[in-house]
């Protein structure tokens, strides 16, 4: 195996606000469902914004088998449960594979942060000496990883890469990598994130949380708003995968990763179009051969502005002419998980020729002058797919999928 | 067995942690048998109930980052943006040549910024909401540290936050060298930063996983140790200068260590494996070794991440066993510096590059009773001589996480 040998998408599991599982999720996304809701997980009546994209459906006991349910905490459990449905929809049993030669690798932008709430909640409380072992237990981020592979019993490469918002799509990168270069022959890779009382503040503090819903590159639009899930994809070498007679998504063509070194929040541009052209160059593919790109587009003010630049930047003139459509329109702002879900769809598009619409889009902005894919979904050929991915700490993540030809 | 891909050499090294901020003095103090263990001054008495830290006391972030305004970072990412000062300068990277080239970082870290987390969160729920910080919010995301140290250094290429536990220091110098070896990259900044705080010590604590304190039980936080009971917290930042060795070569680098072979796995049924079998450290062992094109016999060296604890220095001792036979000395720095967690590994990997330049290899201070079922050609206190090209640096975690770097001198 060398860095010319081909890595293909063989699964997929989602754990999102609109459906659980790639059919329902897939399915949704194309007819442009909203997941946003009232926030149920704590209570908002102390801030000036109620609704969020949590999972309100989920049962991880449906999921989580080996491990005592109630001892993992609920990133790890969306992350089980979308490892689960992966390997399910890959074909792929517990006779399918090596243990040995299959590995795990997340991104996540908080880890498990219910349970620095619940040590702050004993703290506040007058009740230090309460808390257990749990902290150190389920605390750190790299339990989502570590859980998985605990769960379904891996023992291949296993890392957690909490580049926040662009993490999942650092995770494919990684994983993309470590079987290229024969380090595995499976690799789980995705992202996972909680509904979190921290990050809800955060943004709120920052006045980035829209009011009622997600409108990414509209002229009125208002900000992002958090949510929750996770997404996985199984990746294998296409050897592999063709002497199984798995059936095959897209082909992982490459991948750019870069840094603004500029502001820890703020976008700034150039990094996210360097990261673009470093993916396309890796990926051997040209501008006009992408026929959809899967948005960062938060619905924030500047993330959309300076998103769209970057675009042009990389694509010049045939920027006008690529699709580009952000499903956080539909799902809120998933976090570390966001870029993984957002790979999925991705994966899909190339499968089935289809692009997700943004939903909630009525006004143009003549800084957002490009094609939105407004509203409805669009049936149109997809050969390659470029999925964007931008975080705090000006991390700038981009990932190609190509359609598969054997 | 041929070794793939560019050659990869290590330009710079930088440290901070208990003993010390430079390399080679913090080696030479480690050869003598120096400890930084000792009373908290971080963590308040009534917490810390006379368990031992290993600080670095009166950090003071303007004698490595200048006179430019710290107050963005909090003291991780101080102490990270500080380290790679030290690493870069080593390394004659200068500002002006990382604006020529993109330079990268991939930081290993366990808790992140968990107090600033912490923090925002006990704030928004005592005061309500509207009172969090802000700026504090953008501290709050685990890869804060690395995003800081980008800013500060303008290091605009891969920007990477490695969480693997308590080996996320070496996972990121493994993760870094095999991005460059591949063509990814070309110059990264790789290490791990971890700080001592009220919230990791009290979580320890509780766990039951830290050492009696100290001054009740000689040996208890003592690596492979018979009495050895627990683990004793520190925090360092430490970081390498990793880039593709033509690079080095065409700007007339000195060299001080190259990476030659990296691997990491997972036990996911850890609790259940046979103390003294085969186990996921093995398997990485093995791999590590075949990757740098080695066979174990010229190894000077084990620098194990053994800490104190009664269960993970056993499998690690077990895994090394089962990998590597008693071909070379194994030694560990715990017992002087503190578990430095996700800094630790990269604590390790400069000790290794230590020894390989000076030919001394630091034994383990307080090791006067060695645990008998341990079975290793283990490093009394002191140094020992080394002359061998090459030392394997090993880190286990307790959630199973396992890798192994293999380190050759240039």
């Amino acid at each position: 195996m060398n860095q010319h040998s081909r890595v293909v998408v063989t699964g997929i599991g989602v754990v999102t606000s609109i459906g659980i599982g790639v059919e329902p999720f897939w399915r949704n996304v194309l007819a442009g469902q909203s997941g946003i809701g009232p926030v149920e997980s704590f209570d908002t009546g102390r801030y000036a914004v109620h609704v969020g994209g949590e999972v309100k459906s989920f049962a991880p006991g449906e999921f989580v088998r080996t491990l005592p349910v109630d001892s993992i905490a609920r990133a790890s459990q969306l992350a089980i449960a979308a490892a689960r449905l992966a390997l399910a929809d890959a074909g792929l049993g517990p006779d399918g594979l090596d243990p040995a030669a299959a590995g795990v690798v997340f991104g996540t932008t908080s880890g498990e942060p219910v349970m620095i709430e619940h040590f702050n909640d004993l703290e506040l409380s007058g009740a230090r000496e309460r808390l257990g072992s749990e902290f150190i237990d389920q605390y750190p981020c790299h339990v989502l990883a570590a859980h998985v592979a605990s769960e379904l019993g891996f023992r291949g490469p296993n890392l957690v890469i909490p580049t926040a918002c662009a993490a999942g799509n650092y995770a494919i990168a990684h994983a993309l990598d470590t079987l290229r270069f024969d380090e595995a022959e499976v690799m789980l890779a995705g992202g996972s994130d909680a509904f979190s009382r921290i990050t809800y503040t955060g943004f709120a503090r920052l006045g980035a949380i829209a009011p009622e819903r997600v409108q990414p590159f509209d002229k009125n639009r208002k900000g992002m708003i958090p949510g929750e899930g996770a997404g996985v994809l199984v990746l294998e070498p296409l050897t592999r995968a063709q002497a199984r007679g798995a059936r095959i998504y897209a082909e992982v063509a490459g991948y750019g990763l870069t840094c603004d070194a500029h502001h820890m929040t703020a976008p700034q541009g150039d990094g996210a179009a360097r990261a673009m052209q470093i993916a396309m160059a890796d990926a051997g593919v040209a501008p006009h051969e992408v026929g959809y790109i899967s948005a960062h587009g938060t619905g924030t003010a500047v993330n959309d502005k300076i998103e769209t630049a970057a675009v042009k930047q990389a694509f010049g003139e045939v920027a006008y002419r690529v699709p580009v459509s952000s499903i956080k329109s539909m799902l809120g702002h998933t976090m570390g998980a966001a870029s993984a879900i957002e790979a999925a769809a991705c994966a899909l598009a190339v499968r089935d020729d289809r692009l997700p619409p943004t939903i909630n889009f009525e006004t143009p902005d003549p800084d957002c002058d490009l094609d939105y894919v407004p509203n409805a979904a669009r049936s149109q050929t997809v050969h390659v797919a470029m999925n964007n991915a931008y975080a705090f700490g000006g991390n700038n993540a981009s990932v190609i999928f190509r359609k598969f030809q054997s | 067995v041929t070794v793939q891909g560019r050659s990869v050499v290590v330009t710079g090294a930088g440290l901070i942690c208990g003993l010390g901020d430079r390399a080679a003095a913090v080696h030479e103090a480690l050869c003598g048998g120096a400890t930084a263990l000792a009373p908290s001054t971080i963590v308040a008495a009534d917490i810390a109930q006379g368990h031992h830290v290993a600080e670095i006391r009166d950090f003071n972030p303007r004698a490595y980052l200048g006179a430019r305004n710290v107050a963005p970072l909090d003291r991780t990412g101080r102490l990270a943006a500080a380290g790679v000062e030290l690493a870069l300068a080593d390394s004659g990277w200068t500002l002006e040549s990382r604006k020529q080239r993109p330079v990268g970082i991939a930081l290993g870290t366990m808790f992140c910024s968990v107090k600033t987390i912490s923090e925002f969160d006990r704030r928004a729920q005592s005061a309500g909401p509207e009172y969090a910080s802000p700026m504090d919010f953008s501290n709050t995301v685990l890869n804060a540290a690395a995003g800081q140290v980008a800013i500060w250094h303008q290091l605009r290429g891969v920007n990477t936050t490695v969480a693997a536990g308590a080996i996320s220091g070496l996972h990121a110098l493994g993760y870094a060298a095999d991005l460059i070896r591949r063509g990814r990259a070309d110059v990264i900044v790789a290490g791990g930063a971890e700080e001592v705080c009220f919230e990791s010590f009290h979580g320890f604590r509780r766990a039951g996983l830290l050492a009696a304190p100290d001054h009740g039980a000689p040996g208890c936080a003592v690596p492979f140790h018979a009495k050895r009971s627990g683990i004793a917290l520190g925090e360092a930042a430490a970081f390498v200068v990793l880039e593709a060795e033509e690079i080095a070569s065409a700007r007339g680098a000195r060299t001080i260590g190259r990476v030659d072979g990296f691997a990491t796995g997972y036990d996911p049924r850890q609790e259940v494996a046979r103390a003294d079998g085969p186990n996921v450290l093995t398997e990485v062992i093995r791999r590590a070794l075949r990757a740098a094109g080695a066979d174990g016999s010229d190894l000077g060296a084990v620098v194990s991440s053994a800490s104190g604890s009664p269960g993970l220095d056993a499998r690690e001792a077990a895994g090394i066993k089962c990998g590597l036979g008693a071909a070379a000395p194994v030694t560990a720095v715990k017992s002087m510096l503190g578990d430095t967690l996700g800094a630790s590994g990269a604590l390790q990997a400069i000790v290794a590059l230590e020894s390989l330049r000076t030919g001394r290899l630091p034994g383990i201070t307080g090791l006067d009773d060695p645990d008998p079922r341990i079975d290793l050609p283990l490093v009394p206190p002191g140094a020992r001589p080394i002359d061998a090209p090459r030392v394997l640096v090993t880190a286990v975690a307790r959630e199973g996480n396992a890798c192994a770097l293999v380190i050759a001198r240039s």
